[in-house]
């Protein structure tokens, strides 16, 4: 039995690795979940970045003293401008310039506009929201006088006020950081489903499509041998796929400066042993699915279709985890996927691997992959299935 | 030797295979005639245990097929109706595998490939993967791999089926060959000529029941005619067994 397991694994081991498909989905997919969380993670310390002060620096700041003060008072970190600001402010040391115009002490003691230019480099997009912060305090100082002026020459200042803007913003970086963080859990979890998806299909509707499936079963190889052969070979790959995508966010939570975002999460070698430890035995269960329902499909096609819609089902218990947060029971963690789920999210907390927890979801996933495999035995038996092209 | 005893086999409404009997030899070539939908496919496909028959059975060397399908399987080298090849594997790798499911590893696989090669001339496909290959080609690789546990009895369902001239003057080069070395073959074929060509014995299929069994003399002189296709034309006509 057991060689005959390894001659269909060694054959589908050699098959798959020459599988341009196959090979592009195990092992360039689990890295796109990464990247993204590095993109986003980068842009939004971005923004949490533009909280800081922003740095001005002044020409001519004597001659406007009350708007220094004025900006100062807001946190603005204002200087006497260098000579070579312009250039200072395309690499980034200043923010932008302020140049208080010749005339701006007169202008202002008669009520005209008194003109101040501001410089900045709008390519940079690292400064653009602590440039728009300094034309807020500009707008609002200049709002604050006209308010006195108006209300020296008795008129409410409201009647300059047509419509009155408050902005709430709800979505704070913190936020953010911590839901992209939630989506580790769920991109491991496809990671588990994809590597090994166009190896299942290749291997059992592929194998019918072909017609290679007779002459296959017309050698005295025990129908379980075909399939724990097939089987190993599509768990393998859901593996390297899951190590990889792990990995991935491994190096990519390291690039990130998550402590800037103000969320705590740790991924250490302890973390990152425990995450393979919960997800792994979750490939059993998601390539003994797949083989199941690839035997079911006659063609390529059509099991890629099956399994893509497969593909959809184990996110859920991700998506609702992470949007609509509810209090798992102990019970939960036998359920497929979801026990998984709630395995890394201890672990991304800090918790560690509860062995308990590890060994029921172990549990449910062992006899559930086996009923899987033997229904795909059976089904190797059968007219339908072995001539039905 | 194959032996065939009364076997039925119906799917669904549709009766297939309706009471089959008949024996092939060691040594000896026997065809499995008939027009398309007779039964043939059926009845080969029971022998290699793919299909069980719903009554009847049938025995290979002395081993019934039902009762221990994997010992008959490995007596017996199958051509079966589908001969589809897997695309990214070599000649050699499609070999190699099929040795590997019949429990030759090793030295002995690779002496027995090399022999398969220098039989059906695969000396310029062996290291080719098949993907692209003609269908000759293809006839070959599955040839060969039904071939590579060098077995007693060989099935071959349809083997000169869209293969050119050439192909089909080896394939019949073959089955002389394997008569040769005392082997059991038992082919079918919907063509008079491929069988008349080849056979020592005849088994006419029509409507899932044997209708005709014998030389291809005993054959002619049955029936009165002077070629084997009137024969055949005339015993496929008749409802049930001759």
């Amino acid at each position: 039995m057991r060689r005959y397991v390894l001659a269909v694994f060694l054959k589908e081991a050699k098959d798959h690795l020459r599988d341009q498909r196959a090979l592009t989905s195990a092992l360039f997919f689990p890295l796109f979940g990464p990247v993204l969380l590095t993109i986003v993670m980068q842009v939004m310390a971005g923004w949490a970045a533009g909280g800081q002060s922003v740095k001005v620096a002044v020409v001519g700041a004597e001659r406007a003293p009350n708007l220094i003060l004025f900006l100062r008072q807001y946190g603005a970190a204002v200087r006497d401008a260098p000579l070579d600001y312009e250039r200072r402010i395309q690499e980034g040391d200043i923010d932008a310039a302020l140049v208080i115009s010749e005339d701006y002490a007169e202008n202002w003691a008669r009520g005209r506009p008194a003109t101040v230019q501001l410089v900045s480099d709008e390519s940079r997009r690292a400064s653009a929201a602590r440039v728009q912060r300094l034309e807020q305090l500009l707008a609002s100082y200049s709002g604050m006088i006209a308010a006195q002026r108006l209300m020296v020459r008795g008129v409410s200042p409201d009647l300059a006020r047509v419509v009155q803007v408050d902005r709430i913003d709800l979505a704070t970086p913190e936020k953010l950081a911590a839901l992209l963080l939630n989506m580790i859990p769920i991109l491991l979890v496809i990671a588990a489903f994809v590597g090994g998806m166009n190896v299942a299909i290749d291997a059992m509707a592929g194998e019918r499509e072909r017609g290679s499936l007779e002459p296959l079963l017309t050698n005295p190889v025990p129908r379980g041998a075909v399939i724990a052969g097939k089987w190993l070979i599509t768990v393998g790959m859901a593996c390297v796929s899951v190590v990889i995508t792990l990995v991935g966010f491994a190096i990519a939570v390291g690039q990130v400066p998550l402590e800037e975002l103000g969320v705590k999460a740790s991924l250490g070698a302890p973390e990152l042993l425990g995450i393979l430890a919960a997800i792994l035995p979750l490939t059993l269960f998601a390539s003994a699915v797949q083989m199941l329902v690839a035997t079911y499909a006659r063609s390529f096609k059509e099991a890629q279709t099956w399994l893509s819609l497969l593909l959809l089902v184990p996110t859920i218990p991700g998506m609702i985890l992470a949007f609509a947060p509810f209090e798992p029971t102990f019970g939960m963690n036998a359920v497929p996927v979801l026990g998984q789920h709630l395995l890394v999210d201890r672990i991304l907390a800090g918790e560690g691997l509860n062995g308990g927890r590890w060994l029921l979801s172990l549990a449910a996933i062992v006899p559930l992959s086996a009923l899987c495999l033997w229904v795909c035995t059976r089904l190797l038996h059968q007219e339908r299935i072995i001539f039905g092209r | 030797m194959i032996l065939v005893e009364n076997v039925h086999k119906r799917f669904g409404d549709k009766v297939a295979v309706e009471d089959v009997s008949f024996v092939a030899e060691d040594g000896a070539v026997t065809g499995l005639l008939g027009p398309n939908g007779a039964g043939k496919t059926t009845t080969l496909r029971m022998l290699y245990s793919l299909i069980v028959p719903d009554r009847g059975r049938a025995v290979v060397d002395g081993i019934d097929v039902a009762q221990d399908p994997a010992a008959a399987r490995a007596r017996i080298g199958v051509l079966p109706d589908a001969k589809g090849l897997y695309p990214r594997l070599t000649v050699r790798e499609h070999l190699r595998y099929f040795g590997r499911l019949h429990g030759l590893w090793g030295r002995a696989l690779e002496a027995r490939i090399d022999a398969l090669v220098e039989l059906l001339e695969l000396k310029e496909l062996i290291h080719r993967r098949t993907e692209g290959f003609s269908q000759g080609e293809r006839m070959k690789v599955a040839i060969a791999r039904a071939l590579v546990h060098d077995p007693k009895n060989v099935l071959l369902d349809e083997p000169t089926n869209g293969l050119d001239v050439m192909s089909t003057r080896a394939m019949r080069a073959l089955i002389r060959r394997l008569r040769e070395q005392g082997t059991t073959v038992l082919f079918s074929s919907h063509v008079m000529q491929e069988v008349s060509a080849l056979c020592d014995r005849i088994v006419i299929v029509a409507h899932g029941r044997v209708v005709a069994d014998g030389t291809p003399a005993e054959l002619l002189e049955r029936t009165g005619h002077h070629s084997l296709e009137d024969a055949f034309v005339q015993l496929v006509g008749i409802e049930g067994p001759a």
